[in-house]
């Protein structure tokens, strides 16, 4: 695509507008920064030790000794009290779990029958608590081992290939970052679009000798731009402030943001070009925007989908920025590596574009 | 040249036959001709006015003459170039200002002017341009900041940009004070006075007997009538018989119009 002179010159006079919109673009900065920081959180909350209340009703030194193991772990936050209290506790969310030692909690370790320690739980946790009860029955199982003095038959070694940690944040970023591409570029020409026409400029424009396309390129020349503007912002956000890591490289992840960005500019044309109100072409443009935030993979992979759902899934526009960019971010992987996606991207491309340049018809499109 | 023999008026505007086919609001299936078999014959160098009550079809006239609006049939023609085979040739010669005058947010009237000079492919000097409007200063102003008569002029100083040989203006003076008025009169006069052609569509009878040569008066689609504003009083207004004075063109226009309110 060669761009003429006058197409810059008007890209340039775009550009200006944008830029001057100061309100829009840290208005449209706003909610992803927002989002990212609260994901950011959310994830890190996993790390946060589990609140364990312990009633201890014996007084031997076993008893004493056992609580002490179950201190000295990182994973428990060990509050002592007595069981009405900590049942209290556990009623209004205070403590997870709230763990009584019998009276006769001391006994032989060779005895042949177990001492029942009950657990108090609040069963409206189950999602936690499913996560909680293995953690505690291998400390457990660990501290029997320590009483009887046996070494332990197995012991599993952690070995990560990806030799990485890899944070619900990690895996999120490049989905988030696709999807605000798509809402900035879809509100960046479609919205505009319909502004336009409703001010009466398009129909002003359109008594000049400017061609149709010389427009369209020019409003996407200077969209990109702002786009690209405003998720380096977010991105330096994420990475300094959220301590993201891009492995892969840059360039072909920027190469991807603009591609990205040339689909859902085409996309929002269409959209500009059928809508003729601004509260038709928001509707329009939610039923573009909501299946797409859902089912591309932003939030979860594609893969925990329902298998039906799957195929069609994968085949929106945001799926492949979202799986391209999130390929280079979390592995490393190359623009050749990553070339499904990429003819996926270049097939939404040419259909957008070549979608555009039909329904943007300077007469329709005017008045 | 002999002031009392004006050298033979050359058309610069032709149209004949123009017809605008739109669907009928209350019967979407039926059609009905808003611009009906129109034929004007517009002078080099003339103000030329069409009046008409609203819907009339004096907007959508112009709109097929600017090659904003499909011509459904016949023909138009301005300075020789046909303007449905090419429309981009005749956007190329002509300056248009239209009803509705907002501009993109944010740019100062020398950018916008900047811009629409741009559009043109030609560089033009703001200052020179809002000079010419009586807009002295306002190059850093937004339109926004404009009173109506500004903005009117700032309008029309955007439709100068291309040196155009035939100007539009779509109703310049609707919602203008007096004093805005009659300074978009002198305006245009003035533009007048270089040579340009300027047509214009107004309600403003005084506007059309002042200042229009000739006049075109419309309605249900069609030209009711034609002539300069004198002919026309003579010819039309209800006469008054002892009366020296014939009315004025506003009975001329009821006279042809009927008294029934419009839209």
């Amino acid at each position: 695509m060669i761009v003429s002179s006058l197409q810059l010159q008007l890209a340039w006079v775009f550009l200006k507008i944008f830029l001057r919109d100061r309100q829009s673009i840290f208005f449209s900065l706003f909610f992803p920064i927002i989002f990212m920081t609260v994901f950011g959180f959310v994830s890190d909350s996993d790390q946060e030790s589990i609140s364990l209340g312990i009633a201890n009703a014996d007084e031997s030194s076993m008893a004493a000794d056992f609580v002490e193991q179950l201190r000295a772990d990182s994973l428990f936050e060990v509050t002592l009290d007595s069981e009405s209290n900590l049942r209290t506790q556990l009623e209004a969310g205070d403590q997870t779990l709230v763990l009584i030692l019998p009276v006769n909690f001391e006994v032989d370790p060779d005895a042949a029958e177990s001492t029942a320690l009950r657990l108090l739980v609040d069963a409206a946790q189950v999602r936690q608590l499913a996560l909680i009860l293995p953690v505690l029955e291998q400390k457990l199982l660990a501290i029997e081992r320590q009483f009887r003095g046996i070494a332990p038959m197995f012991s599993l070694q952690v070995e990560d290939v990806q030799a990485r940690s890899q944070r619900y944040l990690d895996f999120l970023l490049p989905g988030l970052l696709a999807f605000t591409l798509m809402q900035l570029s879809i509100a960046g020409s479609g919205f505009n679009i319909v502004e336009y026409r409703r001010k009466g400029i398009l129909k002003r424009l359109f008594v000049t000798p400017i061609r149709p396309r010389d427009f369209i390129t020019a409003i996407v020349l200077a969209r990109t731009a702002i786009v690209l503007l405003q998720l380096t912002v977010l991105i330096v956000f994420a990475v300094t402030v959220l301590g993201i890591s891009i492995i892969g490289s840059f360039s072909a992840f920027y190469f991807v943001v603009v591609l990205g960005t040339f689909i859902f500019l085409n996309l929002g044309f269409c959209l500009g070009s059928l809508a003729k109100t601004q509260q038709a072409v928001m509707a329009v443009g939610n039923i573009v925007i909501f299946p797409q935030i859902f089912l591309s993979g932003v939030f979860y992979p594609i893969e925990s989908m329902p298998e039906f759902i799957q195929p069609i899934a994968a085949a929106l526009p945001l799926s492949f920025v979202a799986t391209g960019l999130r390929d280079i971010a979390n592995e490393g992987a190359s623009l050749f590596a990553i070339t499904p996606s990429l003819i996926g991207m270049a097939v939404w491309f040419v259909l957008g574009f070549v979608l555009a340049t039909r329904l943007f018809v300077w007469k329709e499109v005017a008045n | 040249m002999n002031p009392m023999e004006p050298a033979a008026p050359e058309p610069i505007i032709q149209v004949h036959g123009l017809s605008k086919r739109y669907p009928q609001p209350d019967n979407r299936k039926a059609n009905f001709l808003a611009v009906d078999a129109v034929s004007l014959s517009i002078n080099q160098g003339e103000i030329f006015g069409i009046l008409g009550p609203n819907g009339a079809g004096k907007t959508t006239t112009l709109e097929m003459l600017e090659g904003l609006n499909d011509i459904d049939g016949g023909s138009a023609s301005i300075a020789g170039i046909d303007v449905a085979s090419s429309p981009f040739k005749v956007k190329g010669i002509i300056g248009v200002q239209l009803q509705a005058n907002e501009y993109f947010d944010h740019l100062s009237l020398a950018e916008l002017l900047h811009l629409f000079a741009a559009l043109y492919n030609r560089s033009i000097e703001p200052s020179e341009l809002l000079a010419k409007v009586n807009l002295t200063d306002k190059e850093k102003a937004k339109p926004a900041q404009l009173s109506g008569g500004q903005k009117q002029r700032f309008s029309i100083a955007c439709a100068l940009v291309n040196e155009p040989l035939v100007l539009f203006l779509d109703e310049p003076t609707t919602g203008l004070d007096p004093q805005a008025k009659r300074n978009l009169w002198d305006l245009v006069r003035e533009l007048n006075s270089s040579g340009m052609t300027i047509v214009l569509t107004t309600h403003n009878m005084e506007e059309a007997e002042i200042l229009c040569h000739r006049l075109a008066i419309m309605d249900h689609g069609k030209v009711i009538a034609e002539g300069n504003p004198s002919e026309l009083i003579l010819a039309h207004a209800p006469e008054p018989p002892e009366m020296p004075t014939h009315g004025n063109l506003e009975d001329v226009f009821l006279a042809l119009t009927g008294h029934e309110l419009r839209e």
